[in-house]
């Protein structure tokens, strides 16, 4: 498994819709366990009042990644393979909590 | 008996799981959801035990069958089921008798449970099964899941190296619904406890040494003393020294011939002593098994047969061979013979006996089998005429060719041709040159193949004609066409088949009728298609499986060649389904790669990855294809802007394909080219396009392809090449005639490409809206700076994954499914209703899902309903 950082800009109209994708993202991972695994996402506020997000996971290959987000009707701007990790800080605490 | 009392409390003990598992799988069978179940586990573990205890348990709800792999290196092909046969429904008893292969037996296995009580099928040790055995597991895991029988494969899950055949199976039925698995655990250190209760040895002593292995434990017990035996080996042979020394001749004698012997070969191995079978038995040794005598197990066995010495065993297995041939067996399990006659060192009766057994096994598409029969009896063959070590090296080669060992298979027929030569026999050698043509072509030695055939109708011409020539003329027109010469291919080809009919070889009638057709649908596509569909079905019809597989993968090349894309989506289906049905694998991955390249250049790229990766989960030996699979899959990810595609093209630079097949290098350098181009790593573009280009190209459509990433790149470009086609349009800078080119050939991507090198809004604004359609961010951003540059406004966004999936382009067999699937009907009786296995319905219907964007069934039908797709029915 390599690991993966995925944009999706602008994807959502309202958190609650984001909401509900979050819910399908992580029945339709169950599934294929062994081809993706959702790390984290940063949620963006987007200048168009939208929503978006920068997601990091971990995936046997790219089309895995796709094949997840056509299943769970996300959607897919870019995806980007990460060469190394540097973690200065661990993450704030989430802002919606 | 306490010690037979300790087994079975052993085979009781922590076993209820595994046992309600068994029962629920049963039930479920007999409600008409059937099931391959898998119970794994180490040796001596219990798995016979706790399965033993069900199936007897099952008795009146079910129509028992038990069979057993045998641990012989070379086991008789379909073994397990001739053991079978007797009480067996009458259907499956004729299909195991009449010589039949494995699909025909498993189909005798699924019909047999439907009427009536469900069928219980066990399969013992399925680690040491036979090719054949093998398959039969394969169909049942595929098909199992909608009838009422129930199968259950035992193994040992520890013994299993990397490219076991077994794990390859394994592999094969990962995500097949009909599959179940259950492991089978070690005991706890209370249940070991129990099992010592009444016995002088300390409990604790004895679950630390065993690990709670049941079998271990139980001889451990049966060996008596105080202290408990360091090894499994010492416990048995502990338990062994206990008998008497002529129930000990009789033990040895039954632990040289697994799985079992009768009392009248002991009687002739050891003599007077065999009168000690019975002490045998009654200590739990030994236990009466169908066949004759057998050990309790066969850890035990091998325990025994390991402690003789070599030069015993040498005088016993003599003795046993001598029972044996004289016997009926010697007719009914050649198998066995051949393995005693290898062990005695008598090389009269391996001669005899091996080739009888390699024969039987490769009629029962045990292949590997038969290829270590065949070379079972080359190891004592060095003394043989060069015309019966031809027969040898021939049957072993083909058999290489089949268990996909193409190397040997190459490497053998060579040693066999030689021979023919030393014979004096040119027919022979020239249709062992056939052979030897038939597997270079596979590997891509195309070269070499030309010179064999070359050489094979030299030999052939001018002799009377037999069968022989049936095969050099058909090698001669493949080899025709592959120059592209039609005219002659069609001439050899009808000549092929008027001999094949000749002399009753319906084989190579049916690969001439295959031939001949493809030929015809070069010329007229709506003729040749009638005759091809034919030629598919006689050969069905008569189980020419190879055939009727390459008939359908010809009907696919021929749809891709008149652009007729609705075809070619259902003959790739159709394709798919028949060879994996048939174990045609070569033939299955052939079609599949082609159809990858097929749905990248349609830009249906998610189809594309779905074709491509089914072929790169493929074992099998099969460079053009990986390489083909690769190559698409850089393409993909590349136009998608996804990471990955430089280390695709490396992996396919790792599986190299042969000089001679040039369009694979040019299909390689293309896509290397456009990778670089991406990247505007142009120096790359010039190392990939430039040594191709530096060597005599025989396409010269080639050229013009890579000349025209060189013109991309800016780099120096030979534009003077005038050749028609869209490349060459391009190449001289007509791009709104070489996009209309495209668009004309059903390839939205290079049709768009070709439009971003205008500078033509209008073009432009056309180009953008096919990216954003496909997929394609790098050129749609590319496309939009242009845009943007040259004034043009509001150039929209990419749009979302949930749009793009309503472009749903559904093939004609899955609007079919669809069909069902909105009638209610569930998977397995589709496959019933299209006369499919479950897996195949599986695999249209998790198409259909991931083309709607839909997550389940019903969301797919409500997706299908509002685009209309199920309208027309």
């Amino acid at each position: 498994m390599e690991t993966y950082v995925i944009l999706r800009r602008a994807g959502w109209r309202t958190a609650d819709d984001l909401a509900a994708a979050a819910e399908r993202s992580t029945t339709e991972g169950e599934r294929m366990p062994d081809d993706v695994a959702w790390i984290r996402s940063y949620v963006l506020e987007e200048l168009d009042g939208s929503v978006g997000t920068v997601c990091v996971y971990q995936a046997s290959s790219p089309e895995a990644i796709r094949r997840h987000a056509t299943a769970a009707d996300l959607p897919v701007d870019e995806i980007v393979k990460v060469a190394d990790t540097v973690i200065v800080r661990t993450d704030p605490a989430p802002v919606a909590a | 008996m306490a010690i037979i009392e300790s087994a079975r409390i052993g085979a009781l003990l922590e076993r209820d799981e595994l046992l309600d598992g068994l029962r629920t799988a049963l039930a479920d069978a007999r409600a008409g959801h059937g099931a391959l179940l898998l119970v794994g586990g180490e040796a001596g573990v219990g798995k016979t035990s706790a399965t033993r205890l069900f199936f007897e348990e099952a008795d009146r709800d079910a129509i028992g069958l038990w069979g057993s792999c045998d641990p012989l290196a070379t086991p008789p092909p379909l073994g397990p089921f001739l053991e079978i046969v007797e009480g067996a429904p009458a259907g499956l008893s004729d299909a195991v008798d009449a010589d039949s292969g494995a699909h025909a037996v498993a189909m005798a296995l699924l019909a047999a449970g439907q009427r009536g009580l469900p069928l219980l099928l066990v399969l013992e040790d399925v680690h040491w099964a036979d090719e054949a055995t093998l398959d039969v597991l394969r169909v049942l895991g595929r098909r199992a899941g909608g009838t009422r029988t129930l199968a259950i494969a035992t193994y040992r899950d520890d013994e299993l190296e990397r490219d076991h055949p077994l794990r390859v199976l394994l592999g094969d039925l990962a995500t097949s619904e009909g599959v179940r698995r259950q492991r089978v655990e070690r005991l706890s250190a209370a249940a070991v406890v129990r099992m010592a209760e009444g016995h002088d040895v300390d409990p604790a002593a004895l679950y630390r040494r065993t690990s709670g292995n049941p079998f271990y434990v139980t001889e451990a017990l049966a060996a008596g003393g105080d202290d408990v035996p360091a090894t499994v080996r010492d416990a048995v042979l502990a338990r062994v020294a206990r008998l008497g020394p002529h129930a000990t001749a009789v033990v040895e004698a039954v632990s040289i011939a697994p799985p079992s012997l009768d009392a009248g070969s002991i009687l002739a191995v050891v003599g007077e002593a065999s009168e000690s079978i019975d002490e045998c038995l009654a200590s739990g040794v030994l236990r009466t098994d169908d066949g004759g005598i057998a050990f309790r197990h066969e850890l035990a066995r091998v325990a025994v047969e390991e402690s003789i010495s070599p030069a015993r065993r040498l005088a016993m297995h003599r003795s046993v061979l001598l029972a044996l041939t004289d016997s009926p067996r010697a007719r009914s399990d050649v198998a066995r013979v051949a393995h005693h006659a290898e062990q005695a060192d008598d090389r009269e009766a391996v001669l005899r006996f091996a080739p009888a057994a390699a024969a039987e096994a490769a009629r029962r598409g045990a292949y590997r089998e038969a290829a270590a029969q065949y070379a079972r009896a080359l190891r004592f063959g060095d003394d043989l005429s060069p015309g019966d070590r031809a027969d040898l090296l021939e049957g072993r080669s083909r058999a290489c060719y089949l268990a996909d060992d193409q190397t040997e298979a190459i490497q053998v027929i060579r040693e066999a041709i030689l021979c023919r030569q030393a014979q004096g026999a040119p027919l022979e050698e020239a249709r062992a040159l056939t052979e030897l043509t038939d597997y270079l072509w596979c590997r891509g030695y195309n070269g070499e193949a030309d010179e064999a055939v070359a050489r094979a109708s030299q030999l052939a011409a001018g002799l009377p004609e037999r069968r022989a020539h049936a095969y050099v003329f058909h090698t001669q027109a493949l080899e025709a066409l592959g120059r592209g010469d039609l005219e002659a291919s069609l001439e050899h080809a009808r000549r092929a088949l008027e001999l094949g009919e000749r002399f009753g070889d319906e084989t190579i009638a049916g690969h001439a009728r295959v031939t001949i057709a493809g030929i015809h649908a070069r010329g007229d596509l709506e003729q040749g298609i009638d005759l091809l569909e034919d030629a598919v079905e006689s050969a069905r019809r008569q189980g020419e499986h190879e055939v009727a597989a390459r008939g359908l993968n010809s009907l696919v090349f021929r749809g891709i060649d008149w652009k007729r894309h609705d075809l070619v989506a259902r003959y790739i289906d159709d394709a798919v389904e028949y060879c994996t049905e048939h174990t045609e694998d070569l033939w299955r991955i052939n079609v599949l790669a082609v159809a990858a390249r097929w749905a990248l250049d349609r830009g249906r790229w998610d189809d594309a990855v779905g074709y491509a990766n089914a072929v790169l989960d493929d074992p099998r030996e099969s460079p053009w294809t990986h390489h083909e699979a690769l190559c698409v899959l850089a393409l993909v990810r590349t136009r998608r802007g996804d990471p990955g595609a430089r280390e695709a093209l490396a992996d396919a630079i790792v599986v190299g394909v042969p000089r001679e097949e040039e369009f694979a290098h040019v299909d390689l350098a293309a896509a290397r080219a456009e990778v670089a181009w991406y990247e505007r790593a142009l120096d790359d573009v010039d190392a990939a396009t430039a040594v191709m280009l530096s060597s005599e190209l025989a396409d010269p459509t080639a050229v013009v392809r890579l000349q025209l990433w060189r013109r991309l790149a800016g780099l120096e470009s030979d534009t003077g090449v005038d050749s028609p086609g869209p490349f060459g349009l391009g190449l001289a800078g007509r791009w709104q005639e070489a996009a209309d080119e495209w668009a004309e050939a059903s390839c939205p991507y290079e049709a768009a490409l070709a439009l971003s090198q205008t500078d033509d809004v209008e073009a432009l604004r056309q180009a953008h809206a096919e990216c954003l359609r496909l997929g394609a961010r790098p050129l749609a951003t590319v496309v939009a700076r242009k845009l943007r540059e040259s004034g043009a406004r509001d150039v929209p966004r990419g749009p979302r994954a949930a749009t793009r999936a309503n472009e749903a382009e559904l093939t004609p067999r899955e609007l079919e499914v669809l069909g069902l699937v909105a009638d209610g009907l569930r998977n397995a009786d589709i496959a019933e209703r299209l006369f499919l296995s479950t897996r195949t319905v599986d695999h249209h219907v998790s198409a259909i899902r991931r083309k709607l964007g839909a997550r389940t069934r019903g969301e797919a039908v409500a997706a299908a309903g509002r685009l209309g797709l199920l309208e027309d029915r």
